[in-house]
């Protein structure tokens, strides 16, 4: 196979269970070379299960995990000869400072980059020279972060790793992800923050229960679901539940709101057209919705 | 008060498991040691043979404590009763540290400090309600234990009691401590090394305590009375019983509770005496390497238990002459050694040096294990997990935290050994070699590695396991080999302890083969591990 075409992840009917637990249940997952994959699921759903199956921590029970075209199970050393893994939730030594635990890390895979680590440690404005003991949970993120970040490597594995973060941090955080991104590295970002995933990810898989209900690149995705109308003005607001195209309308006074299918936009909005409208709100797709109906689905309330 | 006693029960749900063995385990010991002391010195001759014996020889007195008569509740007194008060000690130490400033620095304190409606030494409260509850129940169920072996209540009640009181001092001692240190290592690490320090202070006042003229009884020189369980000690419930020592303890114990109470009362969560030190900027030489990393986490503890047994040395050193002194000053002493042990006084030093050698190899298996059961506290808090994303395997780190562990045994041994050739030399009194002492010390080492590769395996094998296997392992070692005769054992089940086979030089010669057994067996099981630590799952 070419290389250039053959993906850097690809697992095939994982299962591992955990006693009578299924943490997977047949997930199949793609990542192809150079992109940064969105990996989206609620608490509980794999996400961190997978990727410590990916990482060679634990063995699956059935199927199949390959990265870099390697077992992970069977030759862990030469699966993270280039790769960096930042755990969702981290833990440090309470006694090393914030700057030895980052040389400790970037030096188990070769040693860190200097001028990187530098300016790493300068963005996301750590104090390196305290001890762990003393980080809140976003420091212990910010530590893990940088010692990824600060060797550069083929493949990155991020499990949720912005949580803990601020919102300032959370942009320099996005700005290594493209910086890597740039530099051709593939990129598989374990998320429930669902904006992240939107602003950051190529493509993305989204996982309930073990398995994967959903992947394709984000445009493919935003087509599955419904635009969101808000209406004020309607000198006779009940008249839209004729209109076809308009899914759940709800009546609030003056106001009305139903969703659209992408395909019937161009007759919704004909539909609508009248002299007296006084305002009009069109929600653009977000994943919220989407990944609201793939959860709500586990749970027998499919719209 | 009542959300004191609430609070109290919420950390008594958390050692539900834990508590109830300490207490059993300390009990069964006291059990198991009277049963055996009936059968085996049913008639007082055997038992007069054998407190003379101990009440000439310094390091019997050192070990296990004072002889006080030939009564069977006496005999059992003196041969327990030191190492139960040990393990109250660590029992109480821990059970504080755990609820204190371990919850503290993890965090969990904020959750509860922060929710319930109590002034903020509460918790504190409720902890040393809890640690004399705890002590409580040692003291009965201690007393049980030797109401069911045969001996008299009122005595079996009072030795419980003298138990009790020595582990409801290491409560107050253990909580003044939580408030001093800045995390719970460092507060386990000086609380147990209290504890440690008690029983040394009381060795080293029995040691040099004078012996009657009958040889029956000892009377402890001035150092034991610095020491808790000294104070224990002289309650002497199944011969003269005496209240007034284990009321002392009480007192002591209030007064140091008080101050650990006001100092809570009157600081920050998280705050401690000594407070946290800023960090290095950028790693040092080594850490960067799973070695380094294994060294850097294991260089305080080794320094303690290095300190540990560079005093044991320095107690042969010390009170070598003293001890000699002690032997040639009193004539039916003399003459009694002279019988027992051809050749004089040197010899009976000699005893004396194997004995603190040997305690010194019981630090170093303990501190092996206690190096290798950190890989567990790596696995199970998340570490490891950051670790082994690294292209490094699973050997490797394994075979780095042996690396260390095997190497902590071989220092802590030759710190012992260094010191008391040193102290010895320096005395002039001991009738090897003082140079010798070193080899003598490292003897053991080939036993602390067989512990500390077990350990080993059962942490690649079942790691949940590991922890309570690993200290079982050494407690069942030590007991099969300090008490295995007295039990009555059959001598196979008495050799499985691997302290069995470790030469007592310099009294005893050189056992090449059983140190090239145990190292072969070691050398086994570190094989073992090291392959079955890449066939599991890591795990939680």
């Amino acid at each position: 196979m070419d290389a250039a075409l053959q993906p850097v992840i690809e697992t095939t009917g994982l299962v591992k269970d955990f006693g009578r637990t299924r943490a997977l249940d047949g997930l199949e997952l793609r990542v192809a070379d150079g992109e940064v994959h969105g990996f989206l699921g609620p608490n509980g759903s794999g996400k961190s299960t997978t990727l410590r199956v990916l990482l060679g921590l634990i063995q699956p029970t059935a199927g199949n995990a390959r990265v870099f075209g390697l077992d992970p199970w069977i030759d862990p050393v030469r699966t993270h000869r280039d790769l960096a893994y930042v755990p969702g939730d981290v833990s440090l030594w309470p006694n090393l400072s914030g700057g030895e635990a980052i040389d400790l890390l970037a030096g188990l895979r070769g040693g860190a980059d200097e001028g990187l680590r530098r300016d790493l440690i300068e963005e996301f404005e750590l104090e390196p020279r305290r001890k762990a003991r003393t980080y809140s949970k976003g420091n212990r993120q910010k530590v893990a972060l940088i010692a990824a970040f600060a060797r550069p490597a083929r493949l990155y594995l991020l499990d949720e790793p912005s949580a803990g973060l601020d919102p300032v941090m959370d942009a320099v955080f996005r700005r290594q992800i493209h910086r890597v991104s740039r530099d051709g590295a593939t990129v598989l970002l374990s998320s429930h923050i669902l904006s992240e995933v939107e602003q950051l990810c190529d493509r993305v898989t989204i996982i309930r229960s073990g398995a994967a209900v959903e992947t394709g690149t984000m445009a493919e995705l935003r087509h599955l679901k419904r635009t969101h109308f808000r209406i004020t003005g309607l000198a006779e607001p009940a008249r839209l539940a004729e209109l076809p195209g308009a899914h759940g309308l709800r009546l609030d006074g003056p106001a009305a709101e139903f969703d659209a299918e992408a395909g019937d936009l161009g007759a919704v909005l004909a539909g609508i057209a009248e002299p007296g409208l006084s305002g009009l709100t069109v929600a653009p797709p977000s994943l919220e919705a989407l990944f609201l109906r793939h959860y709500s689905d586990r749970r027998g309330q499919a719209q | 008060m009542r959300g004191v006693l609430r609070l109290a029960l919420f950390q008594a749900r958390r050692d539900r498991v834990l508590l109830p063995v300490w207490i059993l385990g300390i009990a069964l010991l006291g059990f198991a040691t009277s049963s055996a002391v009936a059968a085996q010195f049913g008639d007082e001759a055997a038992r007069t043979a054998i407190i003379t014996l101990a009440a000439s020889n310094p390091a019997f007195l050192f070990l296990r404590g004072l002889p006080d008569g030939i009564g069977s509740g006496a005999v059992v007194f003196f041969q327990c009763y030191a190492f139960t008060a040990v393990l109250a000690g660590l029992m109480s130490t821990f059970l504080v540290v755990r609820h204190t400033r371990t919850d503290e620095e993890l965090g969990r304190s904020d959750l509860l400090d922060g929710t319930i409606p109590l002034p903020r030494a509460a918790s504190l409260a409720g902890t040393l309600l809890l640690g004399g509850g705890a002590n409580l129940a040692l003291a009965l169920f201690v007393a049980i234990g030797f109401i069911a072996a045969g001996l008299p209540v009122p005595g079996a009640l009072g030795a419980g009691a003298a138990v009790g009181a020595v582990g409801v001092f290491f409560v107050a001692a253990a909580a003044a401590v939580a408030q001093a240190m800045p995390s719970g290592r460092s507060a386990n690490a000086a609380a147990s090394g209290l504890v440690g320090a008690a029983y040394l202070v009381r060795g080293i006042g029995d040691a040099l305590g004078t012996p009657e003229a009958d040889l029956l009884h000892v009377t402890s020189a001035w150092p034991a009375i610095l020491s808790p369980i000294g104070w224990g000690q002289r309650s002497r419930p199944f011969t003269e019983p005496d209240l007034l020592p284990l009321l002392a303890l009480f007192a002591a114990a209030f007064v140091v509770a008080a101050v650990a109470v006001l100092i809570r009362q009157r600081r920050d969560l998280g705050a401690s005496l000594l407070p946290p030190r800023e960090g290095r900027e950028r790693a040092g030489v080594g850490g960067t390497s799973l070695v380094g990393l294994a060294w850097r986490l294991q260089r305080s503890t080794l320094t303690g238990w290095c300190l540990g047994a560079a005093a044991l040395g320095a107690v042969a050193g010390m009170l070598g002459p003293l001890v000699a002194e002690t032997v040639s000053g009193v004539a039916p002493l003399k003459e009694l050694i002279s019988r027992l042990v051809p050749g004089g006084r040197a010899e009976l030093i000699d005893v004396f040096t194997a004995a603190l050698l040997g305690m010194a190899g019981l630090f170093a298996a303990a501190a092996g294990i206690q190096a290798v059961l950190r890989l567990r506290a790596e696995e199970a808090e998340g570490r490891a997990e950051l670790l082994l994303g690294a292209p490094m395997s699973r050997s490797r780190w394994l075979g780095a935290n042996l690396f260390i562990a095997a190497s902590s045994a071989v220092m802590i041994s030759g710190t012992a050994g260094v010191s008391a050739s040193v102290g010895l030399g320096v005395s002039g009194v001991t009738s090897v070699p003082a140079g010798s002492l070193v080899p003598a010390a490292l003897a053991h080492v080939p036993a602390a590695l067989v512990f500390l590769t077990a350990t080993s395996l059962v942490f690649a094998t079942a790691p949940r396991l590991s922890i309570p296997l690993g200290w079982g392992m050494l407690v069942t070692g030590l007991i099969l080999g300090e008490f295995g005769e007295l039990f009555g054992l059959p001598l196979w089940v008495q050799d499985l302890s691997p302290f069995r086979h470790s030469p007592a030089m310099p009294v005893e010669p050189f056992d090449p083969a059983g140190a090239a057994a145990l190292t072969l067996v070691g050398a086994v099981l570190a094989t073992l591990a090291g392959y079955a630590i890449s066939r599991r799952d890591l795990t939680a």
